[in-house]
């Protein structure tokens, strides 16, 4: 018997330790459909697409998964290759030490004979790189890549396998808007082929660009399936989290002061190709009360310099750094710390959080010496801070004690931007403040920016989301091809602007 | 079916996350075996004498908690061990006073510490390797300037280290032990020291990020590991009133395997002292055990590996389930 479904999940319901994930979930797919699922953060999304990839086996829920109108039990992951369905993870899955070629053939390498045939592997990685928009040599190793080509080998490993349902979660978090619309275009594609795409994310403008239908997620439960030229923008955000918002961006102007930082003559040498930069002799200030946005493509450059000024990176830098008019001598971390500075930094799994320790012990990392009276942290101040910083932030977990590797993606974001507000910087650098976090918190987190610069705070930003860049800069600097190609105040940023100034050269 | 499934993954994981459980329940069945065959296992004699033992073996395990929890590894500990007896030994030998000779053993062992940290921390070595270089080192300088011969008639005041009995009853060097256990745990789940080490075992450019002088805390984990293990070298010399080139050879797999299925974990950012405090009790019980039941101490290694094994399977496992996955 065929079915008009290619897919069909039915009456799915997950428990973890204190959690329901899911509760009766059913939601069905067809050939060449694009199928948006959105939702607040914790809402089941990756959840219910692990289970569909396999990484849960049928012994750890409830319910069933049909394939092509029948019955499937999908009790390992191979089980669902086996039926062509391909995942890209929220968290970035790569071998940093293993080639391009390596990355996107694993498990699945062209063979002559008993031997690897390279010769096909690099030609047969080239057309997949092509395919995503990467230039990049198949050569190449993976570390010095940034996260966004990172995300885009991750979907390259998936589409190398030719799969009917390609499952992407929140792929495009760490993407600009030009590679955005690449894979925009290459899902497009992929459409017309007969794929079937399930497709996550937090950005709704991209849901209604690319989707044919949406699922909407709360609390474990699917609430509303409809038809995307059915529903309007507010009418799926007010399904997601209850009531409407009427301003995504409430950007609140504080007053602006002298300047707080200076960088001057900031060259940072490139991660991956020897004997280059990334950035060359850049020089701009931050004055006070400021959000100073940083634009540009993915690969121009944003996040080394977040991680030069802070110290983080020092091999090969070179700078001049002036804090309050005095220069600083910025060579780790923890100088940057004692001179007032804070860097929530974009990869949170490699440089973001703890996954085996708990929410509080990952929320006061950064303040312990504060927190700290003759070595012994004071338990009960330590609570109270972490137990301040869960309310308002509203994470979604059991409790302060759970470990962070049991939140759902959004949930960890918000704990590694909790951390940096517990360490009450004077300067905050942010890449990607609001990675991964959904409409609701995502308002929310912007009000705390604003409250910061209006108590003297000053802000660098980085952002790829081109809206967040454009209503919440007072400022905007735009990079591209080693140098600061554009630099826009007020009303002057517009994404027409800070698009032309990143693709100049 | 599947419901039930589930229940059973969450009592699994509730008794999982008791860390310590590894290695208690282990030592209860242990014990409950070992009453039926030999009653005379539970005497006093017998019990002092396996705490006595797995004091011994504490001694090292403590830093070594801290240090497998940063992330770290050292296969020197058990030549260490043995260094500290015969460096003690030479100075007394040498007419050094008894604290100058102590002091010049553990000088020794912070020596091995800090060349085991630097290239840990400061060269790609792994670590594995490192220490396993270090240890064929420190056993070849034993070899060397000791002949291969046992230092032994030193004074009472050095024998009464280990020996005197408090109370007449107990061994000093389960005092010592129960000492360094406290103090251990405290260090390690109160203090900033404790939780900056978890932090960087945990996720190291993390802790790194957030200000943590991280080279520096793994250099301390290092340098306390190679201390105590020296230290624990005094003590046997003083136990036995002779110090042996070959004192603490073969130790360092029994030891690490007492911490690990106490709970702490290889791969870093969990551990407990308590934990490896019942690991070192449960070995020593092992062994004990053996020798009441008549199995020949040559089975001995066979079985202290096939412990470290589980042990790290059990650590795995702990792992995948903690995750949920
Ligand atoms: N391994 C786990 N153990 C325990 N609880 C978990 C685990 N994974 C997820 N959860 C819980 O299940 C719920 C759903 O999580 P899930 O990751 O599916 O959310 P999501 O919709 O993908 O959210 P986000 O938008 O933040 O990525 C959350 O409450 C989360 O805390
Ligand atoms: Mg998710």
């Amino acid at each position: 018997m065929s079915s008009e479904y290619i897919l069909q999940m039915k009456n799915v319901t997950k428990r973890f330790p204190g959690v329901v994930a899911l509760s009766d979930v059913s939601i069905s797919l067809k050939k060449g459909e694009v199928l948006a699922i959105c939702g607040e953060n914790g809402a089941g999304k990756s959840t219910l697409m692990k289970i569909l990839s396999g990484s849960y086996t049928s012994r750890e829920y409830e319910g069933e998964i049909w394939i092509d109108g029948k019955k499937t039990d999908f009790s390992s992951v191979a089980v669902a290759e086996a039926n062509g369905i391909e995942m890209v993870y929220q968290e970035l899955n790569v071998m940093l030490d293993a080639s391009l070629a390596e990355n996107i053939y694993v498990g699945n390498l062209p063979m002559k004979g008993k031997f690897v045939d390279y010769k096909k592997l690099y030609s047969d990685t080239r057309a997949m790189l092509d395919k995503v928009g990467l230039e990049l040599d198949p050569r190449q190793r993976v570390r010095g890549l940034n996260s966004g080509q990172m995300q885009m080998i991750s979907i390259a490993r998936a589409l190398s396998k030719h799969p009917r349902i390609i499952v992407l979660d929140e792929p495009t978090s760490s993407l600009t808007d030009k590679e955005t619309n690449i894979l925009m275009d290459t899902i497009d594609t992929l459409r017309r082929e007969g794929v079937s795409l399930l497709f996550i994310s937090h950005k709704l403008d991209e849901i209604f660009r690319i989707a044919d239908r949406v699922v909407v997620m709360r609390d474990g439960s699917v609430i509303a399936t409809e038809a995307v030229s059915d529903v309007t923008e507010d009418q799926l955000v007010e399904a997601m989290i209850g009531r409407t918002i009427d301003n995504l961006y409430p950007k609140a102007a504080a007053p602006i002061g002298g300047e707080v930082l200076r960088v001057e003559h900031l060259t940072v040498p490139h991660p991956s190709n020897k004997g280059q930069n990334i950035v060359e002799d850049i020089s701009f200030s931050l004055r006070k009360g400021e959000i100073l946005g940083i634009g540009g493509l993915v690969g121009a450059g944003r996040s080394e310099v977040l991680s030069a000024i802070f110290g983080y990176i020092t091999r090969g830098v070179t700078k001049r750094i002036l804090i309050d008019g005095q220069e600083a001598r910025i060579a780790s971390p923890m100088d940057a710390i004692r001179s007032g500075m804070g860097y929530i930094t974009e990869e949170r799994k490699q440089t973001g959080y703890i996954w085996v320790h708990s929410v509080r012990e990952n929320l006061t990392l950064a303040c312990l010496k504060k927190l700290s009276r003759f070595g012994f942290i004071q338990k009960k101040q330590e609570t109270d801070m972490a137990a301040e910083m869960f309310r308002m932030l509203d994470i979604r977990a059991p409790s302060l004690e759970t470990m962070l590797v049991n939140l759902s993606g959004g949930n960890q974001q918000k704990v590694v931007v909790g951390k940096w507000l517990l360490s009450q910087p004077r300067i905050l650098l942010i890449d990607e403040p609001t990675k991964g976090i959904d409409v609701g918190t995502k308002a929310e987190i912007y009000k705390i920016m604003n409250d910061l610069t209006h108590q003297g705070v000053s802000i660098i930003m980085v952002s790829s989301d081109m809206p967040e860049l454009i209503s919440m800069s007072d400022r905007c600097l735009v990079l591209s091809n080693r140098h600061i190609t554009g630099e826009f105040t007020g009303t002057e940023i517009t994404q027409e602007n800070v698009m032309k100034a990143a693709i100049a050269s | 079916m599947s419901k039930e499934n589930q229940k059973g993954k969450t009592l699994l994981r509730a008794l999982l996350s008791k860390n310590e459980l590894g290695a208690l329940l282990p030592l209860v069945l242990l014990l409950i075996v070992v009453a039926f065959v030999n009653p005379n296992f539970f005497m006093r004699r017998n019990i002092l004498d396996i705490m006595r033992t797995a004091s011994f073996s504490f001694m090292v395990a403590m830093p070594l908690t801290f240090l497998l929890a940063s992330q770290g590894l050292d296969l020197s500990v058990g030549a260490v061990t043995s260094l500290g007896g015969i460096i003690c030994g030479m100075a007394l030998k040498a007419g050094l006073p008894l604290p100058l000779a102590i002091l010049c053993a553990l000088l020794s062992g912070a020596l091995v510490g800090t060349i085991n940290g630097f290239f840990a921390i400061k060269s790609n070595l792994p670590v594995f390797i490192a220490t396993l270089g270090t240890q064929y080192m420190v056993n070849g300088f034993i070899a060397i300037t000791t002949n291969n011969v046992a230092i032994s008639n030193f004074d009472t005041s050095f024998k009464q280290l280990s020996q005197y009995r408090l109370f007449g009853e107990v061994p000093m060097p389960i005092l010592y032990a129960i000492i360094l256990a406290i103090v251990g745990q405290i260090i390690l789940s109160k203090t900033r020291f404790g939780r900056e080490v978890l932090a960087i075992g945990g996720n190291k450019e993390t802790a790194y990020l957030a200000g943590i002088k991280v080279n520096q805390r793994r250099m301390i984990t290092f340098i306390a590991t190679s201390v105590f293990s020296a230290l624990a070298g005094v003590l046997t010399a003083s136990r036995f009133a002779c110090a042996q080139p070959a004192a603490g050879s073969g130790t360092e797999l029994s030891i690490m395997a007492g911490v690990i299925i106490g709970g702490t974990s290889m791969f870093g950012g969990q551990a407990t002292v308590i934990g490896s405090a019942l690991g070192a009790i449960l070995l020593a019980t092992i062994t004990n055990a053996l020798i009441l039941m008549n199995v020949s101490t040559l089975w001995q290694s066979f079985i202290y590996g096939f412990i470290l094994i589980v042990a790290l399977y059990v650590d795995k496992y702990r792992r995948k389930v903690l995750s949920g996955e």
